[in-house]
């Protein structure tokens, strides 16, 4: 360790060209002057608390960490000094084993030793090079542009590129201050596996710089052709040394930013002696920095708000607008050294400080923030460095009144916890900012007074930490701060991996909910001049420095007004932007054609739910006098723009869009907005939310095309409907009262895949069902078949009555349901209505779940697994329905998009054949997950986002040791105050009990099951603890393909994008991984009698077919039934044991262009792929091979299954 | 395989080997030497109803006593043999009748019936005979005709259930038809539990001479429902927590020095222990590699 830092001190050493000892020596005095500072500054924290006591044992407790931790090698502790640790851990960190999570985790990204060494060893060689760069002479620039005239390096100058003839300034070079700065020097650097960077600064000697030189890119110009100087020289040195074959020198833009040009080394790797010198596998590159020295600038002049380009103005009088980013790229070139210094002091202070970096780092990677600059795109300006000098901001102070935030003492955990804390907490932005003093004469301080840009100011420099950042990537960092406070207070799950280990800024189509790629009228070719409806002149050249920040920011703002609340957040990618290129181009552009750095811009959003479908953008309110914001308003939106008055009189102005089945109307807005602000010619292009969407059963009723995917009005008509055969119902007399009906039905908690379109008899959910229950009565029979004949009694007292009193409107009949094993005497009443819906009622009693419950424990041994099946059958059916109907209605107000995502999911299940294996409400619980346990991401705004997060999650589960456990309360919505701690409402939410006991289920399940033969997925709620109600009796194949069919899913949409083809090929079933297909035909074609509308057809024809009664005679309702569903559940039952059938469950919906169409399927279960010895009770269709084996017969079993399908069958298949 | 398959003639355990021809169509690869196979056996058993029986493994689909009539009439009519099938007993082709509900909830309902208490197991049947001679008949017959040419074997013909019968299963139940059976069915019930009524309460007086009024079945509800509550497979898993006594309750847990010890030495206990295992929760992370941020 100590080896280590006297290395990286020599390095930092050699900016002083004195004696290293000397330095050396102070440098440590310094040190241990500070630590002697910060135990005296601890023991005040200390002695600031109240309660004394408990204080001298948290000392105590410190320093036994401090001890421990370092002695724990050598003697292995006794148990009382581990129950210490164990204790002050629990307090330190969030628990004992988030704190075991965090050790192995910065072990894990610990960088190797012998690479530090490797490429510390090219370090001193550099510095040695560097030294040995000769001196030049003042230059003019033309003199300095002929230099490099017929040399490989070309001089990286920034545009605007400086007129040689009307320049008078002198160039020049002179040998640098040389030092070590960023996380490298701070030895706070971790594994990254695509390398990381070690900055190196140069700093360029004063002498070379005159007062004025900050203005008019006099500097910066400078600095171009100083380090195109060294380049060059550097690039001889190199090959004198023959060091050419393995070093790579390219320029490269530092954080992104234009006006920072810097020589990026790297190397390549040698097939043969390779050089000690070349640190290829240690994957590092090094940046060297040209810096300005510290405070060459008046820093005053420097400031966000002054203007330092001059440019000639058409009216004399009016003054220049600010130039924020310039004069940041300038001030803070020449303070790299004053925040090493600044950071330095805060890790020797503070014991944890690098490892919280490390924390911070990977917490910042992990959401795609990095210290780049925003305004060219990107969640940028924020990365390590600004998070560790707000860590060291905080150390200082960072109160209203300057009081600490953190504290010296703190754990990793709670430095880490502080900071997210207060980026979630307190606003740097529109409410207020946060000063601090990077000499630390005194303490940081929050002040109450924002400037409408997330501010980090420093008082010492006057360098606004956080200029890179845009007021949008600070928005979506304040909410990710958020999120993740909300996972480290959750004392319920173990939020580690979410909150450190799931990198979700990997996938876009992940993480936001839309994103369009706008591609510009001539692609990277374009001109300002061909953005007709936006300027991009001087002023706003010097605003923005280049047109791609322009285009970012102003995307940004044109769709951030015109969305408003529709949408949380947008963020702004510059896709196939280049940030090196060859030290023998100028700029990153240059040869490529392009005129600018990138290819097309990729727009991401995060919607708003519960406002992103409104009909209506309101604007201001009429006046007669135009306000400025309605003049604003107009403008903006133009043509689109129009008059209306409300409901409440209001007279406002407003843009009307339409909404339509397969198109957000953020869409739309996206389309206008863009071609009004940016050119006619752009072009908008998002080729999935439209076709994913498409797969969405659209159903046959008026105007359902034109219908947004969250509108419910189909369900409410069925509910409307039923509300008041409900009414009739209860106001019958019968022998015992009704108690209570209710709906269990899909379409009530709106799931159904099909929306409920009247008269559409043929959809399987077509009838809902409805549980009936009367008043107890003891004389209820006690045995099965009479009690379910009694309860048939009852409903035809029903239909008795319904007949006679309203025999005109209502139809009814009965039918038999076998839902329930083995129960072949329950009968359903099944009702249609005037409206043309339809509902079947089915009776409940007291007694039912006894003698269920009676048949198991009568049961003989083998007898019993089946009987368990029957009762959890009926327990779902009956009781445990009416839970989970009731909590998903409920959710499902509060998340829009669960109900289409639910119902794109089990489209997807049933284009695979799974949907008929699965329980609905298995699916639907597996659908919630993104929604109600969605950290780390946010709660999907999309189908798309849903959709591919059900995907994901089915994709990753490992259900053999993992539990779904689900908490079916309304997800987090944002906090507002961030007031996280132990809310009152949090009552309904599952607590710490309630989940421990439904894991210690899970571990009770699993020892009995180890490999999930019998119960694959545990899904378990609050209203179901046992998690295996509606997983259990799914046979394992089918648990497995689901998992596989997934995996295949997500990886094709990893690895071919998420477009046009890939979403077709995911609805689009692998038939031939089965052993046998059989293609049927049924004679009558149930689309249109399903209520499914093709979205090919003519509006107007469709209209025509819509249907409007129902037959006059029930008996003929079956006429129009799917004969399929019959077919495999009669030969599922008949080979139960040997073969596994599947087909799709809604003909309509995946039968082909006219719902006509069905595939059976079928895999032979592996053990019967074998010979088996022949036994009586083997229960498969056999042949003999000998006198004692036989084998599975499958051609007499095919033979049987064409005789099955008969008139149905059109084709089969055999591998 | 094939060819030794078709050597095979009986079975060790005595079952013959009854081959059929599986019919051509158009939909399969069609081949002479396709065949579905029947294990036939004489059933010995001291039942009065399975006298002269056989035992009939793997029948084919949808075959019903008819169907199987008649394919076995054609063997008898080649080995000039006579021989009269009766019944078809057992044969529950989907498995409706594995489980009986009825007979497990109460035993009011039993009918007394063999059929009710008997099953054989799935893909297999009694075929039932007019008289031991017919069994003998046939048993021979088949005999000869699983040693015969695979050519000469007889060309199954299967039952296909037509569209219509299977959209027969939508249709709704005629409400007469269902009045009918309940009213008949209810009679019946009542008349069972009046008559079980009365047998309880005649034949139990003990010998105080006091009678016991109610049945087995016939408790309130609560009483039965404590009684098969732990059966329920839904928790079965969890894990079971005794509610704390009265006695419990009322003690005071923190009234002696000893008592406050024991409950420090408890609590650490528990915290080493929890912490043992968090220890090895994170060994088995690692060895999973659960700790890499970027996979």
């Amino acid at each position: 360790m100590s080896g280590l830092k006297r290395r990286v001190s020599e390095v930092n050493d050699l900016k002083t060209d004195g004696p290293n000892i000397n330095k050396k020596a102070l440098l440590e005095h310094i040190e241990n002057d500070e630590s002697e500072d910060r135990l005296a500054l601890e023991s005040e924290d200390n002695n600031n608390s109240n309660d004394d006591s408990e204080d001298d044992a948290e000392e105590e407790e410190n320093k036994s960490t401090t001890t421990t931790t370092g002695s724990k090698g050598q003697s292995s502790g006794t148990a009382a000094q581990d129950i210490h640790i164990i204790r002050e851990t629990a307090e330190l960190f969030k628990s004992n084993i988030f704190k075991l999570q965090i050790d192995e985790l910065l072990q894990q990204v610990k960088l190797k030793d012998s690479h530090i060494l490797k490429v510390e060893k090219f370090l001193h060689m550099l510095h040695d090079l560097i030294h040995e760069v000769p001196e030049w002479e003042p230059k003019t620039i033309a003199e300095a542009e002929s230099f490099f005239k017929g040399k490989v390096v070309r001089i990286p100058f920034v545009d605007p590129k400086p007129d040689p003839s009307s320049t008078n300034y002198k160039v020049d070079y002179k040998t640098p201050m040389i030092s070590l700065v960023g996380s490298f020097a701070l030895k706070a650097g971790i594994y990254q596996p695509h390398g990381s960077a070690i900055d190196v600064l140069l700093t360029m000697p004063e002498e070379l710089f005159e007062k004025k030189d900050f203005l008019n890119f006099r500097c910066l110009h400078k600095r171009s052709v100083y380090l195109a100087y060294f380049t060059h020289h550097l690039n001889i040195l190199f090959k004198r040394n023959k060091m050419d074959e393995f070093l790579q020198l390219e320029y490269s833009y530092f954080n992104n930013d234009t006006l920072l040009p810097i020589l990026k080394i790297s190397c390549k790797p040698q097939d043969s002696h390779i050089s000690d010198y070349n640190f290829y596998k240690t994957k590092f590159s090094i940046n060297l920095i040209i810096g300005f020295p510290y405070q060459i600038f008046d820093s005053k002049k420097l400031l966000p708000n002054r203007n330092c380009i001059r440019v000639a103005s058409n009216e004399p009088n009016q003054s220049l607008p600010a130039t924020p980013l310039y004069n940041f790229s300038i001030l803070s070139s020449t303070t790299y050294e004053t925040y090493l210094k600044y950071l330095h002091r805060a890790k020797k202070q503070t014991e944890s400080f690098v490892q919280a970096t490390t924390l911070g780092r990977l917490w910042l990677q992990q959401r795609g923030f990095s210290s780049k600059i925003a305004h060219s795109g990107t969640l940028g300006g924020f990365g390590t460095f600004e998070f560790a000098i707000l860590m060291a901001a905080l150390l200082n102070g960072g109160g209203n009144n300057g009081n600490k935030i953190l504290l010296h003492g703190f754990s990793s955990y709670q430095l880490f916890k502080g900071v997210i804390k207060y980026l979630a907490t307190m606003d740097l932005c529109n409410d207020g900012h946060l000063q601090f003093h990077s000499d630390n004469q005194s303490s940081s301080k929050y002040v109450e007074e924002g400037f409408q840009i997330p501010t980090l100011f420093d008082k010492t420099t006057k360098v606004n930490i956080l200029s890179k950042m845009s007021v949008s990537s600070y928005e979506i960092l304040k909410k990710s701060a958020q999120q993740t406070l909300t996972m480290l207070n959750d004392v319920v799950r173990d939020q580690f991996a979410n909150v450190f280990l799931t990198n979700i800024s990997r996938m876009d189509n992940f993480r936001y909910d839309i994103c369009y790629d706008v591609v510009l009228p001539n692609g990277g070719k374009t001109k300002p001049e061909e953005l007709t409806n936006s300027t991009f002149g001087p002023t706003e050249r010097i605003k923005f420095i280049t047109l791609e920040n322009f285009l970012v920011n102003k995307i940004a703002n044109v769709l951030k007004f015109a969305l408003g609340d529709r949408i949380h957040f947008v963020d702004v990618e510059l896709v196939g932007k280049r940030d090196t290129f060859p030290i023998s181009k100028r700029k990153a552009n240059s040869g490529t054609g392009n005129l600018l750095n990138f290819d097309l811009i990729r727009v991401k959003l995060l919607v708003n739910p519960s406002e992103s479908e409104k009909l209506v953008t309101r604007g201001p309110k009429h006046s007669e006098e135009p306000t400025p914001e309605a003049v604003h308003f107009k403008n903006f939106w133009g043509s689109k723009s129009s008059l209306r008055r409300f409901k409440d009189g209001s007279i406002t102005h407003c843009c009307v869009w339409s909404t339509s089945s397969t198109e957000p109307v953020i869409s739309s807005i996206v389309n206008f907005a863009l071609h009004k602000h940016l050119s006619e010619g752009t072009r908008i292009l998002n080729d999935r939310t439209k076709q994913l969407q498409s797969f969405l059963p659209l159903p046959n009723l008026p105007a359902s095309s034109k219908t947004s995917v969250l509108n419910l009005n189909s369900f409410y008509n069925l509910k409307r409907s039923f509300d008041d055969l409900y009414r009739i119902i209860f106001e019958m007399s019968l022998p015992l009262s009704v108690k209570s009906i209710l709906p269990v039905g899909q379409a009530f908690r709106y799931t159904s895949l099909c929306h409920p379109v009247p008269f559409a008899y043929s959809n399987p959910d077509f009838f809902q069902e409805v549980v009936l229950e009367f008043e107890t009565s003891p004389k209820w029979p006690d045995e099965i078949t009479s009690l379910e004949k009694a309860k048939t009694a009852f409903l035809l007292k029903i239909d008795e009555q319904l007949q006679a009193n309203h025999g005109d409107n209502y139809k009814s009949f009965f039918t038999r349901d076998e839902s329930i094993p083995y129960n072949l005497d329950v009968i359903l009443l099944n009702v249609l209505t005037p409206e043309g819906y339809g509902f079947k009622f089915r009776v409940l009693t007291e007694r039912d779940e006894i003698l269920y419950l009676r048949a198991i424990s009568n049961a003989k041994k083998d007898l019993v697994p089946e009987l368990e099946k029957t009762y959890m059958k009926f327990t779902s059916k009956y009781v445990a329905s009416v839970r989970h109907a009731r909590t998903l209605e409920t959710l499902s107000h509060s998340i829009p998009f669960f109900s289409p995502v639910v119902r794109l999911f089990k489209r997807w299940l049933d284009a695979h054949l799974l949907l008929d294996h699965l329980n609905e409400e298995l699916v639907e619980l597996i659908a919630l997950k993104p929604f109600v346990e969605s950290s780390p991401y946010s709660v999907p705004g999309s189908v798309e986002n849903g959709f591919l997060k059900v995907l994901k999650f089915l994709s990753q589960w490992n259900w053999k040791e993992e539990p779904l456990i689900l908490d079916l309360v309304k997800p987090d919505e944002e906090l507002e105050s961030g007031s996280t701690d132990e809310d009152p409402k949090s009552t309904e939410k599952m607590n710490l009990g309630q989940f421990k006991g439904i894991q210690a289920n899970f571990q009770n399940l699993r020892k009995t099951d180890p490999n999930g033969m019998h119960v694959q997925f545990f899904v378990a709620s609050k209203i179901d603890p046992s998690g295996i109600l509606y997983s259990s009796g799914i046979p394992l194949p089918i648990a497995t393909r689901l998992t596989a069919l997934s995996k295949v899913a997500v990886n094709l949409l990893q690895t071919h994008g998420f477009n046009k083809q890939t979403i077709d090929l995911l609805f689009t079933p692998a038939l031939k991984d089965y052993d046998f297909v059989v293609h049927l035909k049924s004679p009558s074609p149930l689309k249109i009698s399903s209520g499914i509308l093709d979205s090919s057809e003519f509006k107007n024809l469709a209209n025509d077919k819509l249907l409007n009664s129902f037959p006059s005679d029930t008996s003929s309702l079956s006429r129009k039934m799917d004969p399929t569903y019959q077919l495999v559940k009669y030969l599922n039952m008949k080979y139960k044991n040997s073969v596994i059938f599947f087909s799709h469950r809604y003909m309509a919906v995946n039968g082909g262009e006219k719902g006509d169409r069905n595939v059976i399927t079928g895999l032979i279960k592996p053990f019967f792929k074998k010979p088996q010895k022949f036994r009586v009770n083997m229960d498969y269709n056999s042949k003999p091979i000998d006198e004692q084996t036989v084998e599975l017969n499958r051609d007499a079993i095919f033979h049987e299954i064409a005789a099955f399908c008969s008139e149905l069958l059109v084709k089969f298949d055999t591998d | 395989m094939v060819a030794k398959g078709e050597s095979v003639h009986s079975m060790k355990n005595g079952f013959l080997v009854v081959p059929f021809r599986l019919p051509v169509t158009r939909f399969l690869p069609g081949d002479e030497s396709k065949h579905h196979y029947m294990f036939v056996k004489k059933h010995q058993s001291k039942v009065q109803e399975e006298q002269s029986c056989l035992f009939v493994v793997n029948i084919p689909l949808l075959t019903g006593l008819e169907t199987l009539k008649s394919a076995f009439n054609k063997i008898f009519a080649q080995y000039d043999t006579v021989s009269h099938i009766e019944d078809l007993l057992y044969h529950d082709e989907f498995g409706l009748r594995e489980v009986d509900l009825s007979r497990l909830t109460s035993d009011l309902l039993s009918t007394g019936t063999p059929e009710e208490t008997r099953f054989t197991p799935r893909n297999t049947a009694l075929l039932k005979f007019v008289d031991e001679a017919s069994v003998n008949n046939c048993l021979s017959a088949l005999r000869k005709y699983s040693q015969s040419d695979k050519s000469k074997s007889i060309e199954w013909e299967y039952t296909s259930p037509s569209v219509s019968a299977l959209l027969d299963f939508y249709k709704p139940l005629p409400k007469d038809y269902l009045k009918e059976d309940i009213a008949e069915h209810m009679s019946i019930f009542e008349q069972r539990e009046q008559q079980a009524q009365e047998d309880v309460q005649s034949s139990l007086v003990d010998e105080d001479g006091f009678t016991l009024v109610v049945g087995k079945n016939t408790k309130s509800l609560n009483s039965i429902r404590k009684k098969v509550l732990n059966k329920n497979p839904l928790s079965k898993h969890e894990s079971k927590v005794l509610p704390p006594s009265a006695v419990d309750k009322k003690a005071k847990q923190d009234f002696y020095r000893f008592q406050i010890r024991e409950r420090k030495k408890r609590e650490i206990n528990q915290l080493l222990v929890k912490f043992k295992e968090d220890q090895e929760r994170i060994k088995v992370m690692k060895a999973k590699k659960k700790f890499n941020p970027y996979t």
